[in-house]
């Protein structure tokens, strides 16, 4: 009996054990459907049917990939140098990033826009912000390539930028970072904040047809930290809506001073007045340096000019510009409806949803329904501009695209999930979870009028064990969900350059059939062209030698340089000759202590080269061009200073030997 | 067998010594754990809590609680780790002394303090949760109004988008174990003291365990919005749909629609020997369940649930009546609806 007592208690106690492990929350697990290798199956030889402009973030660049493969296509260099295609070490590409602060060789990218006709893309350009030393950046689609680079006075750390209205008629920039303005003597005690530091928005134009763009104006704010922004459209065109935080104007230790009011703001521009007060003089001329920089395919070369004067609008005293609507919590995405309608707030510590009326916020205005104001800027009422609001939609919202069925989608940092939501009746419709921590989303043409919907891509914070391991330092994780049905169904998950921030997805269609092949050599106004290989030599001007150098398959031109002297600098202009699809030759000496050149056909690249010993240098055609690539070399002489050698170059003879002696002698 | 009347058996004494070294051997092992699930952490965040420490990823755990305003935890703060090995080494003396004095009278006043320190001990511990989920800076950069973050005594609770998830760890089911034989012995002895039946000890065992195991037999609810479905991995959205099969195992299969539940169950059971139970999700009251036996279902083309399974589930037969009206659907009960 009592051995029975014994099994009884014993087998009962182990049952206690397992009851409670059964208590323990299971994992969500990952669930992928047996379709989705189908639906991100491309094959090969095949298109991708999007292009997917994915900003580098701390990597400088802005990567392509195509969806939905998730395959990447190329890494543009924007703001960072990139030795493997020689920007920022070419003589053409170093002009590139020069900016008020000198040659800057690094950047942070972080939004990517693409340029905007009626509001939908049109294919022509993106536009990508550097969030460290502001600037924005222009790249030109034929090429893709960055082809205009523009810095901002009176600001720092551009952050509410590139974002663009729905004619590309600007592109904006507002400051993350308060700073005293730049004519203002900066050199103030830290903790004078809120007297001496400003906010500035940048208005920068946009040429119609060549893309050149200028700061039209800026916009002097309050000293908040203004995070992002959104153009109006359809019926808010004319409108533009940043979202500012630290409103309580902390100077230090943001994270907690920063985030002690209940509600923040979104800032309502009205930029059409604004507009106004600029014809009616009533800007100030601000004297100011920035660098504007522009590529030319034309001459294959950058132009860095500086330039020293802007207009600005002073939002305290010019009304009718600027207004503040209460949003909750430190807000990140103000995000507009394809209507242009709705303003999504997103405040990053909120544990709701509030999405602001453009119709309220104009009967707001009209009706004067002031809470206060803020240095002469207005503060209306937040019921008096709210829609409604998204009850429990998670947790930490930061990012919201639309489709083409009325619906929303925004990304929720702290639960780590993406959150369909009902533009009209504000209710949660479907909820996915992201792999880890997504931040920026976005949804194919999820910005425009007309959303193409289909794809929704989540760009991750944390990637932890979605790959394999790498050591410490990760690629960043992305995950594509096929939006299409009603339930978001995740189908791929690949990994990023960088730190991706936000990204476009653009039909294939509106950019490929623009992109060009090659250059023409007979619009090659590079001034060190070398038209043919009769046109190559080597000219000594003082302690410069420049060498015309052309590359053709599978040769360089001159291809054995004597005469070089230590203490030289020498100029490798190299042109090349191919006119063909991707046959570009790459170029590279022994010690430069430079990077290589990438020569397109019909191109012309500059390399610096300073020889630091005497002696001989191969030189070599660096991409796999033909055949005969590897017999694609040269060599240099290098003769101590003073020497007496002559100036010799050739490509397959030899001078006599005995000439050389003399020489040399 | 002459057994003295005021003193202990053999092998309760024996017993005691077992739970004298158990006691001891307690020292070198953490007595709970909290473990804390979110999705950012697919490998988990664990809080080990030994005799005279914290462990575990404590550094993380406070830099994630500075955003809520979470005090940080710190071994020092408490002198409850200071206190607690000596007490749980006098315990340990204490067995060895009740085992060698032998006198019944001494197992009582053993398992009265015992218990006791059981009871102060699960006390001081909610205490120190209830002190630290509740005291939270008020500068804190997320504040949600009404929201403390008092992990659960014993259990799982959700706290924003961590779960923690709160139970004994080796030290702490050792103590359990020790109380648990300390208890039998107590029995054994209080029975043969005052001439108890044999059969009402059983019961009280039996009650005990079946307390302490209560959260076996109840399916784990569904958490719509968040929990995907075990047939189609759709995620769960409606309330209103919904089944959930519980194994004889403990675990939980939950899905978004009841034909769902019945193809997962075609696939995976053939009959119903490995299911402790088929639970409905009720569609008056939803993220109620309520069991295939004792549901009344409805079936009909108007009923359009997620997965076009087109049944739903109700507790009663009223409510049942009033949809069938607006559905037009027809009532079936739980043996026409699994064909069994």
């Amino acid at each position: 009996m009592k051995n029975k007592n014994w099994i009884i208690i014993t087998s009962l106690s182990l049952g206690l054990l397992v009851g409670f492990n059964a208590c323990k929350p299971k994992n969500a697990g990952n669930a992928v459907n047996s379709d989705a290798a189908a639906k991100t199956y491309v094959a090969p030889g095949k298109y991708d049917e999007f292009y997917n402009f994915v900003s580098g973030g701390f990597s400088g660049q802005m990567s392509v990939y195509g969806l939905p493969s998730g395959r990447l296509l190329r890494v543009i260099p924007v703001f960072s140098v990139d030795p493997e295609k020689g920007y920022g070490y070419s003589e053409e590409t170093k002009p590139m990033l020069n900016t008020s602060h000198g040659f800057i060789p690094w950047d942070d990218l972080h939004h990517v826009q693409m340029s905007k006709t009626n509001g939908d893309y049109d294919g022509r350009w993106a536009f990508g912000n550097a969030n460290n030393t502001p600037r924005v950046a222009r790249i030109d689609l034929k090429t893709f390539r960055t082809a205009e680079i523009i810095e901002l006075p009176n600001s720092a750390g551009n952050h509410s930028s590139p974002f663009i209205t729905e004619n590309t008629e600007y592109v904006v920039a507002g400051t993350r970072f308060s700073v005293p303005p730049d004519d203002a003597a900066g050199d103030v005690p830290i903790n004078t904040y809120k007297k001496n530091f400003k906010g500035t928005l940048s208005f920068i134009s946009v040429a119609k047809e060549e893309g050149k763009m200028d700061i039209a104006f800026q916009i002097q704010c309050p000293g908040f930290n203004f995070d992002l922004s959104r153009a109006g459209k359809g019926v808010s065109h004319g409108w533009f809506f940043f979202s500012c935080y630290n409103t309580e104007q902390a100077n230090t230790l943001l994270e907690v001073n920063a985030s002690q009011k209940d509600k923040d703001f979104i800032m309502a521009v009205n930029w059409k007045k604004a507009e106004e007060y600029l014809k009616a003089g009533k800007g100030r001329k601000q004297a100011v340096r920035y660098a504007h920089n522009t590529y030319s395919d034309k001459t294959h070369t950058a132009v860095s000019e500086i330039k020293t004067e802007v207009t600005v609008l002073d939002s305290k005293e010019l009304k009718d510009i600027c207004y503040f609507f209460p949003c909750p919590k430190s807000p990140h995405g103000c995000d507009v409806s394809p209507t242009g309608e709705y303003i999504v707030g997103s405040g990053k510590l909120a544990a709701l949803i509030p999405v602001f009326s453009f119709d309220k916020l104009q009967k707001a205005i009209a009706a004067k329904d002031y809470i206060g104001e803020f240095e002469g800027i207005p503060i209306l009422k937040y019921e008096s501009v709210l829609y409604g609001e998204v009850q429990k939609p998670g947790l930490g919202p930061l990012h919201t695209e639309f489709d083409n069925k009325g619906n929303a989608y925004t990304s929720m940092f702290v639960s780590s999930e993406v959150v369909k939501w009902n533009i009209k009746d504000l209710k949660v419709l479907d909820r996915v979870p992201t792999y880890y921590s997504v931040g920026h989303l976005c949804v194919a043409g999820g910005d425009t009028k007309n959303p193409t919907g289909k794809y929704l891509v989540a760009y991750d914070k944390i990637t932890k064990d979605r790959y394999l391991p790498t050591g410490p330092e990760l690629a960043q994780s992305a995950q594509l969900y096929d939006i299409s049905g009603d339930k978001m169904q995740l189908i791929l998950d690949f990994p990023t350059i960088g730190e991706p921030h936000y990204a476009q997805i653009i039909a294939a269609d509106l950019v490929r059939p623009n992109s060009i092949k090659f250059f023409k050599m007979e619009d090659n106004k590079n001034p060190y062209f070398s038209n043919g290989e009769g046109a190559a030599k080597v000219v000594r001007e003082g302690n410069k030698v420049h060498v015309y150098m052309t590359a053709i398959r599978s040769h360089l031109t001159p291809d054995n340089i004597e005469g070089i002297r230590l203490g030289d600098e020498v100029y490798f202009h190299v042109t090349n000759l191919e006119q063909d699809w991707d046959v570009p030759h790459g170029f590279a000496i022994k010690g430069a202590g430079n990077a290589e050149l990438l020569v397109m056909p019909g191109e012309t690249q500059t390399l610096k080269w300073n020889p630091d010993k005497t002696g001989i240098f191969p030189m070599y055609c660096t991409d796999f061009c033909s055949a005969l690539h590897q017999e694609m070399t040269g060599y240099i002489r290098v003769s101590p200073a003073g020497s007496n050698v002559p100036l010799l170059f050739s490509t397959g003879k030899n001078y006599p030997v005995s000439d050389t002696i003399k020489k040399t002698k | 067998m002459g057994i003295p009347n005021k003193n202990l058996q053999g092998w309760v004494r024996i017993i005691l010594v077992l739970c004298a070294v158990g006691l001891l051997a307690v020292l070198f092992f953490p007595l709970w754990k909290i473990d804390l699930v979110a999705p950012q952490y697919p490998e988990g965040l664990v809080l080990l809590i030994y005799p005279n420490k914290l462990s575990g990823n404590v550094d993380i755990i406070n830099g994630l609680n500075h955003y809520i305003g979470m005090k940080t935890l710190h071994t020092a703060d408490f002198f409850e780790f200071a206190v607690l090995p000596w007490i749980i080494i006098g315990f340990s003396l204490l067995f060895f002394i009740v085992s060698f004095v032998g006198k019944r009278k001494w197992l009582y006043w053993l398992f009265f303090l015992f218990v006791v320190f059981g009871i102060l001990a699960m006390y001081d511990f909610w205490q120190w949760e209830y002190n630290y989920g509740h005291n939270l800076n008020p500068d804190a950069a997320i504040i949600v109004p009404g929201m403390a973050y008092q992990p659960p005594l014993i259990g799982f609770k959700q706290l924003l988008n961590f779960g923690a998830y709160s139970i004994p760890d080796i030290g702490g089911w050792i103590f359990i174990s020790v109380g648990v034989l300390l208890l039998l012995g107590l029995i054994v002895e209080w029975r043969l003291a005052i001439q108890i039946r044999k059969k009402n000890s059983h019961i009280l065992i039996f009650i005990l365990i079946i307390t302490l195991n209560s959260c076996n037999y109840n399916p784990t609810p569904i958490q719509i919005g968040r929990d995907q479905c075990n047939s189609c991995k759709m995620t769960i959205s409606d309330e209103k749909f919904g089944a959930a099969i519980l194994t004889k195992k403990g675990k939980t299969y939950c899905f978004d629609d009841i034909q769902c539940m019945l193809v997962f169950k075609k696939n995976n059971y053939k009959d119903f020997e490995n299911i402790s139970d088929i639970y409905l999700t009720n569609y008056c009251k939803a993220h109620q369940f309520v069991k295939l036996s004792n549901a009344i279902i409805l079936a009909g083309d108007q009923i359009r649930s997620p997965m076009n399974g087109n049944t739903i589930a109700f507790d009663n037969r009223d409510s049942a009546e009033k949809y069938q009206k607006l559905f037009q659907a027809k009532i079936i009960n739980g043996h026409q609806l699994t064909g069994l």
